[in-house]
Order: C-alpha cells, then structure tokens, then sequence
C-alpha cells in the first residue's frame, strides 16, 4: 500500500495520461471535452475510471473506452484497469474546460 | 456496455457495398444527365426522364440509405439489425433490379421489360422492409426517431407499391383514372413519405450528434412527424377518393408546417452547437437543409387554387420542384453525410484494434479534404447552371450543369473508393 501522496501523484498521471486519448470528431481529447468523471487509484494495482460520452449513441464509444485502457495499461503494465461508463449525470457542454472551448472555438 | 451503439453495430461487408454502390450510381446518374439535356426543358414523363430519377431515387438515394440505415439502426433503435443475410440478399437483388428498371425505363419497354424490373425491385424493398420491422420490433427503445424511421419505411411500401401497379398497369389497363394520378401519388409517397421522413429521423440524430447540440426541444420533432404524416396522409387518400378535391392545398400547407418544423430543430441545434467551426460535410448538410426551402415555396404556389399558372410555366416549376428535391436535398445531404459516416466505419475497422497502442490517423485523415472541398465548389456551380438551365429552358446550359455535375461525381468517387479502399497505416509509438 503506498501513501497517500503517491496515490494521488499517479492518479494525477493517469489524468495526464488521458489527455492523449482524442475524441476523433472534435478532435479535443476526453479530458478538455470534460468526459473523463473520475479517476481512483487504490493503491495497490487497481485503477478505476469512470467516463462518459458526449452521446449514448456514440458509434465510436467503444473505441474510445478501449483507447482509454489500453493508454493506461501502457504506463500502469501490471495493473488492473477498469473503465465505467456512466450517463448520470449526462455530459453537457458546460464540462469543457478553457482549453477545450479555446480548441472548439467557443 | 449499455447505451453504447458499436456492440450491436452490423458487420462492414454488409454496410460498405451499399456507399459503392451508390457512389457509382450517382456518377451514372450524372452522366445520364448530361445525356439528356433537352428533356430537363419540356413535360416531365419522358423514358429518359424516369430513368435518370430512378437511378437517382434507387441507385444513389435509396441505396446509401439502406447501407447508411444498417448502420444508424443500432444507434437509433440501440438494437441490432434483425438479419445481416437478409440485407445483403436485399443488396443483391436490389442492386441488379434497379439496372434492369433503368434499363427498362431508358429504352422505353414499358409493356415489356418494365412490369419485369419493377417486380424485382418491388420485391427487394420488400425484403428491406421486412428487416426493419422486424429489428424494430426486437428493440425497447422506441421514441420519435424510431417513428420517423418506421414511418418512412412503410411510406417507402406503399411507394413501391404504387409503382408496380403503375408497372403492370403499362401492360394490362386496369386503372380507372389515368396512369398521371397515380403517378404523383407514387413520386409524393417517394419523396415526401419515404426520403423526406427518413432523412428527417435520421438527421435529427445525426445533425445535434455532430454539431454537439444539447438540450434539444425534441416537440418540434413530433410536431413535424405528426403534420408531414397527416398531410401526407390526407393527401393519398384525398387523390384515390376525390382524384384531388379543392382541399389539396391545406394537405400540402400541413406537410409544409412539418417541414418548417423539423427546419426550426435544425437550426436550434446549429445556434446551440458546441462545434463552430463547419467541415465540408456539415457544410453540405446545411445546404441540403436550407434547400427545402425552395420545394417548400414552389409546392405551396403550385397548390393555391386561385393562382393560374400556364402550362409552360407549371412545366418549369414542376421541373424546379424535383430539380430542388433530388439534385440539392437528397444529393446535398448524401454528399456530406458520406463523409460523416463512412470514414469512421472503415476507421472503425481498420483501427479499433490499434487504439491506444500505436499512433492511428483520425478519421477524416481517410480521404482527401482538398478534393472534398473542391468538389463542394464544383457541386453548387453545377447546381446554379442546373437551375439556370431549366429557368431559361435552354438545353445547352442544363448539359453544362450536368457536365458539372459529373465533375463533382468523380471528385466523390475517388473520395469515397479511397476511403473504402484504405490501407492501414501506424507508427508503432516505442515508449522506451
């Protein structure tokens, strides 16, 4: 078990982490687009996150959720990833942060 | 994974064949144009005529929208499409009817060939038909854009219906009034009931998907599918009982109230739009959209009883009307929407297994934006000759259009066969 300062640096890495994962239509990544809900880390070799889409019919959410994983597991190697998806609270626009509208023209 | 579409999304091969198809079609079709110029400056039931809007109609719209619909039924219905072998029978049996249907159509066969084709191709819609049913049957989700999509579906039944019978009545004689009635009630079927509710269901998703619209007043939606159907509706029945009583302009004003509906949700969706800036494909979608506007009046002068109009004026008008319909709504929205939709099924593909493990191209890195935006130029100086060419009933103009028109074709095509054709292109990123 590691204190709790280490937890949070790596799950401050996993937050940096994430801000490579590119949502291919508007091409902001998840983390700006305000997608990213969670991030927690127990400290031992579990990371879970919790995420959401822009819509519940995104045709390209799992690809996204799988792009989510495998940029974690790619820094975090023996470890165990766990993406949730949630639509509650459902994403709105007001959940993107400065750079994200910067990037959107908002 | 609940909600998320791709789990139940159909199989490539099935959806893809469709977006070729249709991509050849409308080169076809464009050629076929530039054939026929001075058809496009007389009366509108001509064997050329009917050939170049069924190659149009079937060929390009129809046929994208099957494949395009195969896609959106798992986003829309959050269900999985009923048969994937059904669909490509469907896509066969389609596919080479419509050739024939030309065909026959092309060279005048209407009491040989024609009752033929439009048996095959009756039967093909048939089968489509029974798929959607069935798959929207399957799902627990049924809201407005389902009812749109099973609407327009039925429509799209009753539309190939007509058109057998107006088939096997060229051969047998047994309509009681003449073969023009029915004739508009097939193409008002076509157009307003089957790709005007269609597109109208599946832009509702599409558009505010894109454009990331949120909190979208979705009684505008109910609003447009309840008058476009009542119209609609009271329209067909007004027409086999009464063969148009004087009412037929207030069944008209209702389709257009809907119509003006669904224009108000799109442009709700564009002021609120979190996305500013437009792509070429959203540009032609906006433009398909502001171009109903043009049926829209035409039809609502055309109607009013109290205006006459002379024969060679109705003629252009009626001629403007399909024109506005095929060429700008149904060719622009296509136009855009390929490039929405197919490069992220053939990314979907090529690279879902490579995310997050080597640096992939993004979707719209699949085909050529330059050309893309060219052909976006090309296509509405096509238009504006097109539309020049029919005002002036000057033949040579509307083959320049037509030239145009082929131009912008190419252009598509070569876009749209270098995103099906693409080849899977990583740099393996080395983390150490």
């Amino acid at each position: 078990m590691r204190s709790p300062e280490d937890i949070k640096a790596a799950e401050s890495q996993v937050w940096y982490i994430l801000k490579f994962v590119i949502d291919p239509e508007v091409e902001v990544n998840i983390v700006d687009m305000g997608l990213v809900y969670n991030v927690e880390y127990n400290g031992e070799n579990k990371i879970d996150i919790t995420m959401t889409l822009s819509t519940p019919a995104c045709p390209i959410g799992d690809a996204i959720i799988l792009n989510v994983k495998e940029v974690v597991l790619a820094e975090f190697k023996d470890h165990e990833v766990d993406v949730k998806l949630t639509f509650d609270p459902p994403w709105t626009p007001e959940m993107v942060s400065e750079e994200g509208k910067k990037i959107l023209g908002m | 994974m609940q909600g998320l579409a791709t789990d139940n999304a159909p199989s490539p091969n099935v959806v893809i064949p469709h977006f070729a198809y249709a991509a050849v079609s409308f080169m076809v079709f464009t050629i076929l144009v530039v054939f026929s110029g001075s058809s496009f400056t007389g009366h509108f039931f001509q064997p050329d005529l009917l050939a170049i809007t069924h190659m149009a109609a079937l060929g390009w719209g129809t046929m994208i929208i099957f494949g395009a619909l195969y896609q959106l039924i798992p986003v829309i219905f959050e269900t999985a499409l009923y048969s994937e072998l059904l669909a490509k029978i469907t896509f066969w049996l389609f596919g080479a009817g419509i050739l024939f249907l030309v065909y026959a159509f092309w060279t005048a066969g209407f009491t040989t060939t024609l009752p033929w084709a439009a048996g095959i191709v009756f039967l093909a819609l048939l089968l489509f038909i029974i798929n959607v049913f069935l798959s929207i049957g399957k799902a627990d989700k049924k809201n407005i854009k389902t009812m749109f999509i099973g609407a327009a579906t039925l429509w799209l039944g009753l539309t190939a219906l007509i058109g057998v019978l107006i088939a096997f009545n060229y051969k047998y004689n047994f309509f009681s009034q003449s073969h023009l009635l029915y004739l508009k009630m097939h193409a008002h079927m076509g157009l307003a009931g089957w790709f005007l509710l269609l597109i109208i269901g599946a832009a509702a998703t599409l558009i505010p998907m894109f454009l990331i619209s949120h909190q979208m007043n979705e009684n505008k939606l109910k609003f447009s599918f309840y008058f476009t159907n009542g119209g609609l509706l009271l329209l067909t029945v007004d027409w086999l009982v009464y063969q148009g009583s004087h009412f037929l302009s207030v069944w008209g004003i209702l389709i257009i109230t809907g119509i003006i509906f669904f224009i108000s949700y799109i442009r709700e969706s564009y002021k609120k739009r979190l996305r500013k800036g437009l792509d070429v494909g959203m540009k032609h979608t906006m433009i398909a959209i502001l171009s109903l506007i043009v049926p829209v009046a035409l039809g609502l002068i055309a109607t009013q009883p109290f205006i006459e109009i002379e024969s060679q004026l109705l003629w252009k008008m009626i001629m403007l009307y399909g024109l506005s319909i095929f060429f700008i709504f149904i060719t622009s929205i296509i136009l855009g929407q390929t490039y929405k939709t197919l490069p992220f099924i053939v990314w979907l593909v090529k690279y879902k297994s490579l995310v997050g493990k080597a640096k992939t191209p993004l979707p719209k890195e699949l085909y050529s934006e330059k050309l893309a935006n060219l052909q976006l130029i090309i296509y509405l100086l096509a238009i504006l000759t097109l539309v020049a060419g029919v005002v002036f009933a000057n033949s040579l103009i509307v083959e320049a259009g037509g030239t145009l028109l082929l131009v912008t074709a190419v252009l598509y095509n070569i876009n749209v066969f270098k995103i099906i054709y693409h080849r899977t292109n990583i740099t393996i990123e080395n983390k150490n």
